[in-house]
């Protein structure tokens, strides 16, 4: 879905690029996360620590954001889950972007029957029903984060594929292009010169908005009990948690909702600052 | 845009041309997911019978379980349970459901109307909102309804629908009391015109989970397909002409922003109809997404079936509207030349 | 473009009426008069079929226990007492039993209640084409059902078994009705013809389903003139209705009862009726694996959880520990034979004693270049049995065994334990009847898929009585039999036994007459429909 985002949105053409004032904003975000991941593994003890006769207490100054289900730190928690879902939520768009970029660009490169096909493909994949998708994947593989990364990235992918062979058609036809080839230059070689550094920077943008979206349907998937198994903290995890016990412990809705909101804001806003950095007609 | 009978004809025949093509491949595309969906279906742990019972917990003996499977015909071998399906599809029967016994058609029928509600009022809200904030802050960017708006949408952008539902609901219905938790109506509430305002009451926070998200995409796409149109020559042309600026932003800069709205509106409606299904799920919506979720983990396989086959097919229309909508505007995508 | 803008909302306004319209309540507005004289029942979820024979969850059985009368019932007492049959006759050798139905039980049109009835039911429950999970496992041991006399018919079966009366807590269809047409699609699976003092009036799908009295039941009248059952899935739903008075009774779970201890418009209007019943919770183990094969390593593992703990906590005090596959209410359950305690160090000389040790030096035992290292699924339903699972996992890191804990929905759970391919999984126990036969459950010779001897254990000794207790005819000496079987099972540890925990249900003051039972509220005679409403005023009622 955020590969339409942006293949409706003005062109992304290659030119210098510079990161609005909230671009950078986020970008401070995002690496502060990084930092927290680092960080995180001194929280894993605290993390795990079951304390029964502790569970459901709202935050205090032992525990600054309260306790869970089964008495264990929620802040440790939260911090803990950071690593996890960054991470997946990166691979996953990295699987996302190379799959579609590949089979899109390849498409709209050659064009004629190649096109057609993998055209067919990418329909296929996009009309599938998703959720199915992922139930039946969470039945059949064990619940580890291969498989949501695995879950997401091949049911996102079509979205940037599209995208992919709509920017490389795009500039299949412009002159510089037409030029080199009639200057005898190889396939693979035009690829790599001309078509690659022009397809770079919507990719770069992609990439951007496929790890917010990534990370968001971790956290989905995860809340609906089809993701991440119980014992890896995550913070769609602690949010399905969170739905039984709605009355009593509202500090498991919030905090964790929190977590992932600023994540996937930041993401996006990031996504949205390289986009408009790059855009030649400057700053929208 | 003025042009003689000769080359309007030719574009309708053009346009026609591309419309069959596409409609062509959209078949292959269809087999192709149906085949998916009941492989996966039927290759996935579970049966009918392993369903039974969800959660009080009575289970049967393998044996049993093994014999009512007959009963299912899940015994017969798959190719010919998906041909058998296919043959009844073709007569426009889905068979069925496997939990009670009633024709799929009429399970449908009935959770289809409720879906339609909620995604249509989430739609309607979606564009009546999106479309003149889109149009305003892209008239004057950076101006301060552009710049109080647009962190405001990215918030909205980025914010998990299940976790909105759940504040919403915490807050709403928990600590304020002021909206229902969920479901339809109440059932104390009256008919006809005054039980509206109830039925108002439980859509509210539903239709504000689904809105919120695509009101705030819609709402930047908008904008920036208006702010880019702006500078288009024929927009500072006709402004040269004498055109007053609000009608020449409406009549020029929105029309073209147009066919990027028009795909991605395409693509919006199958999201939209998909994360229903978490937001019917926490508010108890008897829609589609519900039953189609309850209908996997019961393993109703002609339901999901059913489901699936209406869902794809609904997609496809709606993708090859988009790009009919392109195909004729632009002649160079009826010529198979441009991206679509 | 506004113009059809304009046509989508005037479409949905009137699909929105069109809704409204067609779900009209055919019968008199629950704001009549009679609201007094309707009880507002709960449903969890929507029942699939009415037909008593194909039920299998509980809407289900809710629904049908007004409309479709056993042929013998429970009390609260758990005494069998007569229903739409007046006395059962057993035969000198155990296996024939005459059953002789009450003149006056009737059906809704006035005919009688017949013996081809009876048989036409017990024929059809033994079908292997009839799905009818509930009823089948009383009746695999059928030989013959066969009318003798146009009141009575008999049953004969190939074996005696000490529990055979219970078989006959079974409805009765009518043999007419389903002439001809194919039972799983009768018209009377959506409209059940009734013999109990409440038919069928209206049913909205996935909102309400309405039962009126059955002017023909036989029998003192029951207070209820319509019975309205609202299908509400959530707990918290159900909650605030019951308080709003759109509710008069719902089930409720340990932190709603917290609330509603604390919850001033609560204590107005309603109460809390909590009482221990039949089921329990508990981990099953594949005793075939290496892990799991050796007594003293599944004596371990019990010691390793806290149930206490667990009882304390995670049930805030509603639940009791128990030591076998029963809960302490029932006779089988022997006072005496009390529970392995939690203690992780006798655990761990256990576990050193049976092999299991770190010989590599990772924190986790193995034995035989094999790790302990096990999965333990749960149904993703199952909230509470996932915390259990995660207090339990980290003892076991402790210990220096690793689990994983896996929750799949219900389907995929049920067939890996079915299939056998499971390592240990969290269960419920859930007593459809107070038997306390364990024989289907822990018999070698009930192992899947033949049974449900899911861990597929296997004591000879625990067999010796199960099989003896089966054809024990004197209750004492069977009961002692049980005793016996106890305390073989509690130091033979075939799965690990949790908690026997509570049910709570929030009701409404002005109901009276409601009887707890170790089977619950609803599946004893008369249970709810011998519930009566006081003429006091509701309170916070339903709307005008």
């Amino acid at each position: 879905m955020s590969a339409e985002f942006l293949a409706a949105g003005p062109s992304v053409v290659p030119a210098r690029r510079r990161l609005s004032g909230s671009g950078s904003a986020a970008l401070a975000v995002v690496v502060a996360l990084w930092i927290v991941a680092a960080f995180s593994p001194l929280f894993s003890a605290r993390a795990a620590e079951i304390r029964l006769g502790e569970r459901l207490q709202a935050p205090s100054a032992a525990h600054p954001l309260g306790t869970d289900d089964l008495g264990r730190d929620l802040l440790a928690r939260i911090v803990v889950a950071t690593p996890v879902s960054l991470g997946i939520g990166l691979t996953a768009a990295a699987v996302s972007l190379f799959v579609g970029f590949t089979v899109g660009g390849l498409a709209g490169y050659f064009g004629g029957a190649v096109d057609l096909l993998l055209s067919r493909l990418i329909e296929v994949v996009l009309c599938f029903p998703v959720l199915f998708l992922l139930l039946a994947l969470a039945a059949f593989l064990p619940p580890t984060p291969l498989t949501v990364i695995l879950a997401i990235g091949l049911t996102t992918w079509p979205g940037d594929a599209r995208y992919a062979r709509a920017e490389v058609l795009k500039v299949k036809d412009l002159d510089y292009t037409r030029a080199a080839r009639a200057a005898g230059a190889s396939t693979g070689r035009v690829l790599w010169r001309h078509l690659l550094p022009s397809v770079l920077p919507p990719l770069i943008v992609s990439a951007a908005f496929g790890v917010a979206w990534a990370i968001l349907a971790e956290a989905a998937l995860s809340f609906l009990g089809v993701g991440l198994p119980a014992t890896t903290p995550s913070w769609g995890g602690i949010l399905g948690v969170a739905t039984s016990y709605v009355e009593e412990a509202w500090w498991l809705a919030l905090f964790p909702g929190l977590a992932l909101f600023l994540t996937v804001a930041a993401y996006n806003l990031l996504a949205e600052g390289l986009r408009a950095g790059a855009s030649e007609r400057g700053r929208t | 845009m003025a042009s003689d009978g000769g080359a309007a004809r030719q574009r309708a025949q053009s346009v026609t041309r591309y419309a069959l093509a596409r409609l062509a491949l959209a078949v292959p595309t269809l087999a192709g997911i149906l085949i998916l969906v009941f492989l996966l279906l039927h290759l996935a742990p579970g049966s009918p019978v392993s369903a039974m019972g969800g959660e009080s917990g009575r289970r049967v003996s393998a044996r049993a379980a093994e014999e009512m499977r007959k009963q299912y015909g899940l015994d017969r071998p798959l190719p010919e349970r998906f041909g058998a399906w296919v043959g009844r599809v073709a007569r426009l029967d889905l068979g069925t459901s496997f939990v009670d016994r009633q024709p799929v058609s009429l399970r449908i029928r009935q959770a289809l109307p409720y879906t339609l509600l909620l995604n249509g009022l989430a739609l309607l809200l979606t564009l009546a909102i999106a479309i003149p904030l889109g149009v305003a802050a892209g008239g004057r960017p950076d101006g301060p309804l552009d710049r109080i708006s647009a962190p405001v949408l990215f918030a909205l952008y980025s914010l998990p629908t299940f976790w909105a539902a759940l504040l919403l609901q915490t807050l709403f219905s928990v600590r304020l009391g002021w909206l229902p938790l969920c479901c339809v109506a109440s059932d104390t509430a009256p008919g006809g015109l005054a039980g509206v305002g109830d039925r108002l009451a439980h859509l509210a926070l539903p239709v504000t989970c689904l809105t919120y998200g695509s009101l705030a995409f819609f709402a930047r796409l908008v904008r920036s397909g208006v702010v880019e149109a702006r500078r288009q020559e024929f927009v500072l042309a006709a402004r040269a002409r004498g055109a007053s600026p609000r009608r020449a932003l409406w009549a020029h800069a929105f029309r073209n922003a147009l066919l990027p709205l028009i795909t991605v509106l395409g693509l919006i409606l199958p999201a939209l109809l998909s994360g229903s299904v978490i937001v019917e799920k926490i508010f108890a919506w008897p829609g589609l997404g519900r039953l189609y979720f309850d209908s996997i983990l019961a393993r109703d396989y002609p339901v999901v079936l059913g489901l699936s086959l209406l869902g794809a097919v609904a997609t496809l229309l709606v993708t090859l509207a988009a790009d009919l909508a392109y195909a004729m505007a632009d002649p160079r995508v009826r010529d198979g030349t441009e991206a679509r | 473009m506004r113009r059809q803008l304009g046509a989508l909302l005037l479409l949905l306004t009137v699909g929105a009426f069109a809704c409204r319209a067609r779900e009209s309540a055919p019968a008199p507005s629950p704001q009549a008069a009679a609201s007094d004289r309707t009880l507002f029942r709960r449903l969890f979820g929507e029942p699939g079929t009415l037909n008593a024979v194909l039920q299998t969850d509980v809407p289900e059985q809710l629904v049908l226990a007004y409309v479709s009368r056993n042929l013998f019932d429970f009390d609260a007492g758990l005494h069998l007492v007569p229903s739409l049959a007046e006395r059962i006759e057993a035969s000198p050798d155990g296996l024939a039993y005459t059953i002789t139905l009450r003149p006056e039980a009737v059906w809704e049109d006035g005919t009688p209640v017949t013996p081809a009835d009876a048989v036409f039911t017990i024929r059809k429950i033994a079908d292997p084409s009839t799905p009818s999970p509930l009823f089948k496992p009383l009746f695999e041991d059928l030989v013959s059902a066969e009318e003798v006399s146009d009141r009575a018919f008999q049953v004969r079966f190939r074996k005696p078994y000490a529990y055979r009366a219970m078989s006959f807590v079974m409805p009765v269809l009518p043999v007419r009705r389903f002439a001809g047409v194919p039972f799983d699609r009768a018209p009377d699976n959506r409209r059940p013809f009734a013999n109990g003092p409440y038919r069928l009036a209206s049913w909205k799908p996935q909102e309400s389903l309405v039962l009126e009295r059955n002017p023909k039941s036989w029998g003192p009248p029951a207070f209820f003139d319509r019975i309205l059952f609202r299908i509400l899935p959530e707990n918290d739903v159900a909650y605030r209705a019951l308080v709003e008075g759109s509710l008069d009774e719902t089930l409720i779970d340990a932190s709603l009862k917290d609330r509603a201890a604390g919850d001033a418009a609560f204590g107005a209007c309603c109460r809390v009726l909590e009482f221990y019943d039949l089921d329990y919770s508990y981990i099953a183990l594949d005793t075939r694996l290496p892990f799991f094969s050796d007594a003293r390593v599944r004596r371990a593992l019990t010691m390793l959880l806290d149930r206490d703990g667990i009882a304390a906590h995670l049930y805030r005090g509603s639940a009791r520990v128990i030591s076998g596959p029963w809960a302490p209410q029932s006779p089988a359950s022997d006072p005496s034979v009390t529970p392995l305690p939690f203690d992780p160090a006798a655990a761990a000389r256990l576990l050193d004693e049976a092999g299991w040790r770190d010989t590599n030096g990772n924190g986790i035992r193995d034995r035989g270049g094999r790790e302990f290292d096990f999965e333990l699924l749960v149904s993703s339903g199952n909230t509470i049995g996932r915390e259990i699972d995660e207090t339990f996992v980290a003892e076991l890191a402790r210990a220096g065994i690793r689990a994983h804990v896996r929750s799949l929905e219900w389907a995929s759970f049920v067939e890996r334990l079915d299939s056998g391919s499971f390592e240990a999984a969290s269960l419920a126990s859930s007593a459809p009847d107070p038997n306390p036969d364990p024989y289907a459950y822990w018999h070698s010779s009930q192992w899947p898929p033949r049974g449900l001897n899911s861990g597929y254990y296997k004591n000879a000794e625990a067999d010796r009585l199960m099989d003896q207790a089966r054809t024990e005819m004197d209750e004492s000496k069977r009961i002692s039999l049980y005793h016996r079987l106890h305390r073989i099972i509690r130091d033979d540890a075939p799965a690990i036994f949790v908690v026997n925990s509570t049910k709570k249900y929030a009701l409404r003051r002005r109901l009276e007459g409601v009887e707890s039972s170790p089977l619950g509220l609803f599946a004893i005679w008369p249970g709810p429909v011998g519930w009566r409403a006081t003429a006091a005023p509701r309170g916070k009622g339903p709307s005008p």
